[in-house]
């Protein structure tokens, strides 16, 4: 009862027309720098944080809010049509989206992407709204172990997004692995593979990489010359642009994966929606039933990542609203946008500011719904883009994504380390290596690192922390994942061998 | 706001003075947007700071230009050093620093250039901290912690930042006073350590008094000491290290302006006397209550001593506590 009340009047508060202005302005601008790679929600956050003093305060939170969770919708869109993520959570959707785009398919991606969007980031707000304080306890229980074993687990998952070889698969997540160890080491202040300069001191910005393997390594492997040049056909009609019945029912498995996965790693602070993404699209590929397609357009390649990061914002909000403990940059800002209007996130913050928190959740309903009707017809506008001709495609994909690296850290040396990796990438693909292992390893290398060094630090030494209840079941689910293609594989072989006996 | 006006000008004549000594300042006004370089990305401790000093300046008209907070994270401060340093003589850039650039500036080789390398312009803040601990936790003072760490040498666990930050400096002095050893947990952000410690994970931290205030409140913690010399405001119930029986000199958390290494002394002169009335609004004193923080400003040159003075005190602790030092 106290719920429902609780979330009626929110809507009272996020109904009126200013709330309502707040709201559309922010998801709107959400969309907007989700769509441009490089400008991220938290510099935009940070940016209009000033102008919000002159605010109300609930309706500048409702704002800041919309572009933290717009920005995910958008992000998916240069994913899809360039191969250019536009935030580190759409990483991930790069892989099928891009590949469906390329048969022609980009309209139902860029729908199914909102799609999944809406349903995941409906399932966060309800989540956030019925249990915040419950979970939020137990998002403590999970500590340095706990997250060492979720990293073992999602770096286990290379053997999914491995193509025919394995082997080269683990060689590129060992190369990942590797640069996620350069810079200054967190425990000691000592630097590690940074050859006496400066820039690499704070170690490379992982979406760096992902711009140059993916975008730039695929203009680079596209403009050596064809026999044919290849034209993408663009269906013609909103109807044809969205996706199918059965699009939908391929993925019914990836919205509740995405809603589900997504919103339980939001609530851990030390995870965050780049790893959400990519647990949902390694589970989605696990238990499918076609996992051959993925990597080469499987529909729900799309689905799982891009529920998983919008379902992951409810998430997020558990631990910021109801302890106080912000798990990203983005959340951060906002932690400190509520302290400097007053307000006093912690665990007594919904008691004390009711008005706000239903507010917020209310208008997050309301929100998702927006960014829906605004995201499907806005589909149809960007599958145009397909028809541009290759030889405009390619710079303009190079300049989005120059221009989205270099406004990320106004720095040469980060472009030239684009520059290196777009080259990486491009033999990559020569080689017939898989780019998606370099880039997990890179994610998942330091926080695994830190995570295991925290646990050995608090057992003084004795791994028998990793035997607690959590890890061990992530560890045997890490172990399972890496076993079962190997058994189908053996399998495979004994089929064969039984096959010639015959 | 003719009183703010009136504030400026005593400022500023007192600043010029103070600076320039001989000859008198001229005439300097910013006459395009200023750049003001921070070493963390958006949500980091420089960068809010930053905004809100930005803010508070444009609010209360004390400067005539727009101005951009410009993030250069990497390195702990050393990219942003390196960045501030590069702009020369210009008159339009300013950085904000932290005790974190002095740190690095012991520890880094590959940072050529530091915050020594800089030129001050104002210091505005120390940022007090206190002990603190799970509510339900056996140590009700921290003497009931360093006795249970006596008993249980190696066992106990306090979670905070990098070994070179004050959390672990602090550790090392109640260590080497007390003759006693926990572990030290390193975590990259405040949200993580804190996460740890009301999980049961680790036994005590260093944290922010206006993050612990909401805790406190809730009853999820308990705060047995403050890092300061004298008891903060709103935690006057609460011993400082040497009341608690630890008489230990702590090393301040200092936040202050830097600028590029050859700006014109009518310039910085300029900007030295901007800073000296800001701390004097009304907003500033609102945030700085708000953020429970500690209003310390000094002028560019002492403000020059007392980085020398941290430096030297950082250094010492460094080698005590065996982290490797290469300047």
């Amino acid at each position: 009862m106290e719920l429902l009340t609780g979330l009626l009047h929110g809507f009272q508060v996020a109904l009126a027309p200013a709330s309502l202005m707040m709201c559309v302005l922010g998801v709107v601008l959400g969309t907007v720098i989700g769509v441009l790679p490089g400008l991220g929600p938290s510099a935009t956050i940070a940016m209009l944080l000033p102008l919000t003093f002159k605010l109300e305060p609930t309706g500048a939170m409702i704002m800041l809010a919309g572009i933290y969770y717009g920005a995910k919708y958008g992000g998916s869109t240069t994913s899809i049509l360039l191969n250019v993520p536009g935030e580190s959570s759409s990483v991930v959707t790069c892989i099928d989206g891009y590949q469906l785009a390329r048969k022609g398919r980009a309209g139902p991606a860029l729908g199914m992407a909102a799609i999944a969007s809406f349903i995941a980031g409906t399932f966060g707000v309800v989540a956030l709204m019925l249990v915040a304080p419950p979970l939020a306890k137990v998002s403590l229980a999970f500590s340095s172990p706990e997250y060492f074993a979720l990293m073992v687990m999602g770096l286990a998952m290379v053997v999914l997004l491995a193509g025919d070889s394995l082997v080269k698969a683990l060689l590129a997540m060992l190369v990942g692995l590797w640069l996620s160890g350069i810079g200054t080491d967190l425990f000691t202040a000592t630097s590690r593979f940074t050859f006496d300069t400066v820039e690499l001191l704070g170690g490379i910005d992982f979406i760096i990489v992902a711009i140059g393997v993916f975008a730039i390594g695929e203009v680079l492997g596209n403009i050596e010359p064809h026999e044919a040049p290849s034209m993408i056909p663009v269906p013609k009609g909103l109807r044809n642009l969205m996706p199918t019945w059965d699009d939908m029912k391929r993925c019914r498995f990836a919205f509740a994966n995405g809603s589900i996965v997504g919103f339980l790693i939001g609530l851990l602070p030390g995870a965050g929606a780049t790893i959400a993404s990519f647990i949902s699209y390694g589970l989605e590929k696990a238990v499918s039933r076609h996992p051959e397609e993925f990597g080469k357009g499987a529909i729900e390649g799309v689905a799982a990542p891009e529920g998983s990061n919008n379902a992951e914002t409810g998430g997020a909000l558990v631990p910021l609203l109801t302890l106080g403990i912000p798990g990203s940059g983005t959340t951060a800002i906002l932690l400190a946008a509520l302290t400097l209007w007053g307000f006093k996130p912690g665990p007594l913050f919904i008691q004390d500011s009711p008005n706000l928190f239903w507010g917020l959740v209310a208008s997050m309903y309301i929100g998702n719904v927006l960014l829906l009707v605004l995201n499907l017809p806005l589909v149809a506008v960007f599958a145009q883009l397909l028809r541009v001709p290759s030889y405009a495609m390619f710079p303009l994909i190079l300049g989005v994504s120059i221009v989205g690296v270099y406004s990320n850290a106004s720095s040469m040396f980060q472009l030239g380390l684009l520059a290196g990796f777009g080259l990486l990438g491009y033999l990559m693909r020569k080689l017939a290596f898989p780019t998606a292992p370099l880039v997990l390893g890179l994610v998942l290398g330091d926080p695994m690192e830190r995570a295991l060094r925290q646990s050995l630090m608090m057992s003084q030494g004795s791994l028998a922390i990793l035997a607690r209840p959590i890890p061990l079941t992530l560890l045997i689910i890490a172990a399972l994942l890496l076993a079962v293609p190997l058994f189908r594989r053996l399998n495979a072989v004994r089929m064969q061998v039984l096959d010639n006996e015959t | 706001m003719p009183t703010i006006r009136k504030w400026c000008v005593a400022a500023l004549a007192a600043a010029g003075m103070m600076l320039s000594g001989a000859a008198p300042a001229a005439d300097w006004k910013p006459t395009k947007p200023v750049d003001v370089i921070v070493h963390t990305g958006p949500g980091g401790g420089s960068d809010l700071l930053a905004r809100a000093v930005v803010t508070i300046l444009e609010q209360e008209k004390l400067v005539p230009v727009r101005m951009n907070v410009l993030n250069k994270p990497g390195g702990n401060g050393a990219v942003a050093a390196a960045a501030i340093y590069e702009r020369k003589d210009d008159p339009h850039t300013l950085g904000f620093i932290t005790s974190v650039w002095l740190a690095n500036a012991l520890t880094t080789k590959e940072a050529k250039i530091t915050i020594f390398d800089l030129k001050p312009i104002a210091q505005l803040l120390l940022e007090p901290a206190v002990f603190a601990v799970r509510a339900d936790s056996p140590y009700k003072t921290l003497k009931d912690f360093i006795e249970a760490a006596k008993a249980h040498p190696g066992q106990l666990k306090q979670s905070g930042g990098s070994i070179t930050s004050r959390d672990n400096i602090v550790r090392e002095q109640l260590q080497h006073a007390t003759g006693t050893k926990w572990a030290f947990v390193s975590f990259p952000g405040g949200g993580a350590r804190l996460a740890a410690l009301l999980g049961g994970h680790v036994d005590i931290m260093v944290i922010e008094p206006q993050e612990a205030g909401e805790q406190v409140r809730a009853g999820k913690l308990r705060v047995l000491a403050q890092l300061s010399d004298k008891r903060l405001p709103k935690w006057a119930d609460v011993p400082t290290l040497k009341e608690a029986g630890y008489d230990i000199q702590t090393t301040p958390q200092i936040r202050g302006v830097v600028a590029p290494p050859q700006m014109p002394t009518e310039a910085a002169v300029y900007w030295e006397g901007r800073f000296a009335a800001l701390v004097k609004t009304a907003a500033w004193k609102k945030y700085v209550a708000d953020n429970e923080l500690e209003e310390s400003f000094l002028p560019g040159k002492q403000f020059r001593k007392s980085m020398d003075d941290t430096s030297k005190e950082l250094h010492d602790e460094f080698v005590k506590a065996g982290v490797k030092v290469v300047r």
